[in-house]
């Protein structure tokens, strides 16, 4: 093997120098306790109960935008109606603690349970639609729910309001704090923690992935609906808990507390703080709610007008919002391409050598289609095919551009489905499987268009393959994820050239350890050094560690070197398969040669 | 009870189709630029201030050249935000700026209206005379926005297939950076269609003033109703507005006949999340094939 003689060149230059975090999130977590710890405790201890009173209220915003913030950006959902979410919490509370005498907790917890049912309401349409339409939803039902507040008053008291006393959580404790200061300071610390932890786990990354590429996300085995399920759950529950801490903190519900307006502050805060920001929410409080209640508060019917200015001129002058402006002019000083350097294949291929053992193709059938067909309206894209690929084969799919390669392994994979016929993976018949439900069966696929997120740290991309694994993965490949991890780890994905993300997506399915990879045109802007290196990798995978590769590609010379059978598409038909000497001699194709270089 | 039912039907479909006219100016700004202009609810009841403002109690004559004027200066409105809007996305990619843009000027033309105005509506009166249908006396402005309905439908449909600028807008619609290449002056397109549906909500707000409740709150119920419609009638076509609006507004009617005024709103978001779970290509949008 030519790659095992190469030195190993990420790892060397990676040692030269301590590279810059790709975010500052951590950081902005450690400022943003800092600041609610400031705006929770300074009050109290200044004295003032006017403050102390505003502050509580800040905090309470601050939380609820923490989780406008997960949902919006790392679960994607476009929602304009958590306001609604905080005050089915509140009134769920007030209701049955102010109303009907239920013990405080238990009314709480009748509250944020309220809210979340509400959070999976508004996950229901978010199962078929999203973007505008999404908003649209959450903002009729932030409109509607004031007005059902006015109208159900047989339950809700309508506008005359709820009004509560908890003195239990308003005596002081210690220093002059009470349990209310104490529970408004500590769950808005909780909430930013929590939205940091989950961003670092596999939950947060696939939540990311289902909201950027569903169709990347359905073929590494998530289901992007229960993701976003879990998002508005997980928002409308932290939400939720707002809404209880508002309760003491307001002393009174009243159907104008919750109209659209509470739900835009939470959502303003988010873009004019900085999206996806960790301290976003934090700058955003301060700058949407603070600055015209507190500071300006003699000119507090401009609220609203402030609000709008405030966000028209952050989309305008920061689109990234303020704190998001700061992280990109770091991001831009510490960051710069390494070339061809910074993605390279050979060293992966190095460290892996020697972990298989010496494999040859079976006749056992790993992928069968039979008499498939996939029509789009009148055309015909994949049209009666027949196609048999054995277990540990390199099977190459070759044919013109239109020929119906990538629209099977959309079927192949579950994107989509076939109209006629069916296929089978391992034995078993997959037509009507759902691409998740295939993905987990150990299969995984590259695409065309590579999906790589810049959002996220070139590791955590290639760390994707890791997340979806199915069982307990091979020590060669955990070894193989360590090094890439301390080499990769803060690398940024969008300085890679079009080739090199399309090795990302290939090395995904290593590490993903699919039994079964479909590569879909992989070597297209690849230099000639990295197709031989993928040439390599392909061996390995399929020769060592005993793959099934099918491989879409118009690179007949690379098809040619390293297949063990080659199927042939045009419009849609196998006009001819078998091995590459046979098929090249295959007078069916000859016409696909410009000069008939392999007859 | 049949005819109450019937004056109910014929209101609700009145009503409906001021929500058609919003949906259709949805349409030819979203076809256009892929934008949803949130704020339209509110450059609709701007429609209405003017119908207060220059020509409440005017005669024919002087309250015909308010409404071009209404009409042109609301459709200049929407034509600088439209500029505004679209400015951020010529270079991010970020392509949440548009729906964070769109809603903050709603807000800033709602909260504008809220400090001059106050919280309270206005009533305009009626230049077309009363008509009576089974009878009951109808406003003369049920009778206009049925017209402005079916006016704009067919001004549209004129515009978009038998001129250049209208063809080119239809060319964005379906494959935007075909009509790029091709060398359209994209960008005066797109702001040629904001100042269109600025030009439909203006005058719309202006001819059914008397029959709305113009106040500075109205706007978002109205952004919303059209939203419905649109949906329901299919993102894009406008023959599915013509549908979507009635059908919208006959359902806001007989929910405030049969259950209460309260809950028109409730209503109309039912019918939202119903079609968008059951059919969200809506009844005449078409299902498009997505490419992996």
């Amino acid at each position: 093997m030519t790659a095992a003689s190469n030195t190993y060149p990420n790892a060397q230059q990676g040692e030269t120098a301590k590279k810059a975090r790709f975010n500052s999130d951590l950081t902005q977590v450690k400022i943003g306790l800092v600041l609610i710890l400031l705006t929770g405790i300074g009050p109290v201890l200044a004295g003032n109960e006017y403050w102390i009173h505003t502050f509580q209220l800040v905090n309470i915003y601050i939380a609820a935008s923490i989780f406008q913030n997960f949902l919006f950006i790392d679960a994607g959902q476009k929602s304009f109606g958590q306001g609604a979410i905080l005050g089915l919490s509140a009134y769920g509370t007030a209701i049955l603690f102010g109303l009907h005498g239920v013990p405080f907790v238990l009314a709480a917890l009748g509250g944020i349970a309220a809210a979340a049912l509400g959070g999976l309401l508004f996950a229901l349409p978010a199962l078929r639609v999203q973007g505008f339409h999404l908003g649209f939803v959450t903002m009729s039902a932030a409109i509607v729910f004031p007005q059902l507040l006015v109208t159900l008053d047989r339950w809700t008291n309508g506008i005359n309001g709820i009004s509560v006393r908890i003195p239990a959580l308003m005596t002081p404790i210690a220093f002059g704090i009470s349990p209310l200061a104490l529970l408004v300071t500590i769950f808005p610390m909780l909430a930013l923690i929590v939205h940091y932890l989950i961003r670092r786990s596999r939950l947060g990354r696939n939540m990311f992935v289902s909201s950027l590429s569903p169709e990347a996300a359905r073929s590494l085995g998530i289901k992007p609906g229960l993701m976003r399920f879990a998002a508005f759950l997980i928002a409308a529950i932290g939400t939720g808990i707002c809404g209880v801490l508002y309760l003491p903190v307001v002393a009174f519900v009243s159907p104008q507390g919750f109209n659209i307006e509470l739900s835009f502050v939470f959502f303003f805060a988010v873009v004019v703080g900085g999206r996806g920001q960790m301290l976003g929410p934090i700058i955003g409080v301060a700058i949407i709610y603070v600055l015209p209640n507190v500071l300006l508060a003699q000119f507090v019917e401009y609220r609203l007008l402030m609000y709008g200015c405030l966000t028209m001129g952050a989309v305008m002058l920061f689109p990234d919002g303020i704190v998001g402006s700061i992280e990109r002019l770091r991001s831009k000083k510490n960051h710069g391409g390494t070339g061809e350097r910074a993605f390279r294949i050979d060293g992966f291929l190095a460290q892996l050598a020697g972990t298989g053992t010496a494999k040859e193709p079976t006749e056992e059938i790993a992928v069968e289609v039979r008499n498939g067909t996939k029509r789009f309206g009148a055309v015909v894209a994949v049209d009666g095919v027949n196609l048999k690929v054995r277990k540990g084969e390199i099977h190459g799919l070759i044919g013109a551009n239109g020929s119906g390669k990538t629209s099977l392994l959309n079927v192949l994979t579950g994107l989509s489905r076939l109209n006629d016929g069916s296929f089978y993976i391992n034995g078993v018949d997959t037509t009507d499987y759902p691409a998740d439900k295939i993905a987990n069966m150990q299969l995984g696929r590259t695409f065309q268009a590579p999906r790589i997120f810049s959002q996220m740290s070139l590791w955590d991309n290639l760390r994707l393959g890791l997340d979806a694994r199915n069982g307990k993965g091979s020590d060669a490949i955990d070894a193989l994820a360590r090094a890439m991890e301390t080499e990769f780890g803060h690398d940024r994905a969008d300085l890679l050239s079009h080739g090199q993300r399309r090795l990302v997506e290939v090395m995904r399915t290593v590490l993903k350890e699919s039994t079964i990879v479909l590569f879909d045109e992989p070597a297209a802007g690849l230099s000639k050094s990295e197709r031989n290196n993928f040439a390599d990798l392909v061996r390995f995978l399929s020769r060592q560690l005993g793959k099934t590769v099918i491989l879409v590609e118009h690179d007949l010379d690379l098809v040619w070197g390293i297949a063990d059978r080659i199927t042939v598409l045009d419009q849609g038909r196998v006009v001819s398969s078998g091995n590459p000497e046979a098929v090249a001699k295959d007078a069916a194709v000859q016409h696909m040669f410009v000069g008939a270089r392999h007859a | 009870m049949l005819s109450e039912i019937l004056i109910i039907v014929i209101r609700g479909i009145a009503i409906g189709s001021i929500f058609a006219t919003i949906a259709m100016s949805f349409n030819i700004v979203h076809g256009a630029t892929n934008i949803f202009n949130f704020a339209q609810g509110n450059m609709f009841i701007l429609g209405g201030f003017a119908a207060y403002f220059l020509a409440n109690g005017a005669g024919i004559g002087m309250w015909a050249m308010m409404l071009i004027v209404a009409g042109l200066a609301i459709a200049a409105l929407v034509s600088f935000q439209g500029y505004i809007t679209l400015l951020p996305l010529r270079s991010s990619v970020e392509q949440d700026s548009w729906l964070i843009s769109t809603v903050s000027v709603s807000v800033i033309v709602g909260a504008i209206l809220m400090i001059t105005q106050g919280p309270f509506a206005y009533s305009v009166q009626s230049i077309a005379p009363s008509f009576r249908i089974f009878g009951t006396r109808t406003p003369g402005a049920y009778g206009l926005a049925i017209f402005a309905m079916i006016f704009w439908y067919v001004a549209l449909r004129l515009f978009l297939k038998h001129t250049y600028s209208g063809l080119a807008i239809s060319a964005l619609s379906q494959d935007f950076d075909a009509a790029r290449a091709a060398g359209l002056p994209v960008r005066r397109l797109q702001l040629l269609a904001f100042a269109i549906s600025g030009l439909m909500v203006g005058s719309v707000g202006f001819l059914v003033a008397p029959v709305i409740s113009v106040s500075p709150d109205a706007g978002l119920k109205y952004v919303l109703n059209g939203f419905v419609a649109a949906v329901v009638g299919g993102i894009g076509s406008n023959i599915g507005t013509l549908i979507g609006g009635p059908l919208v507004g006959v359902v806001a009617m007989l929910t405030a006949y049969k259950v209460g005024g309260a809950y028109q709103d409730v209503a109309s978001l039912l019918v939202l999340v119903s079609i968008l779970v059951f059919r969200p290509q809506g009844i005449f949008g078409r299902v498009t094939a997505r490419r992996v």
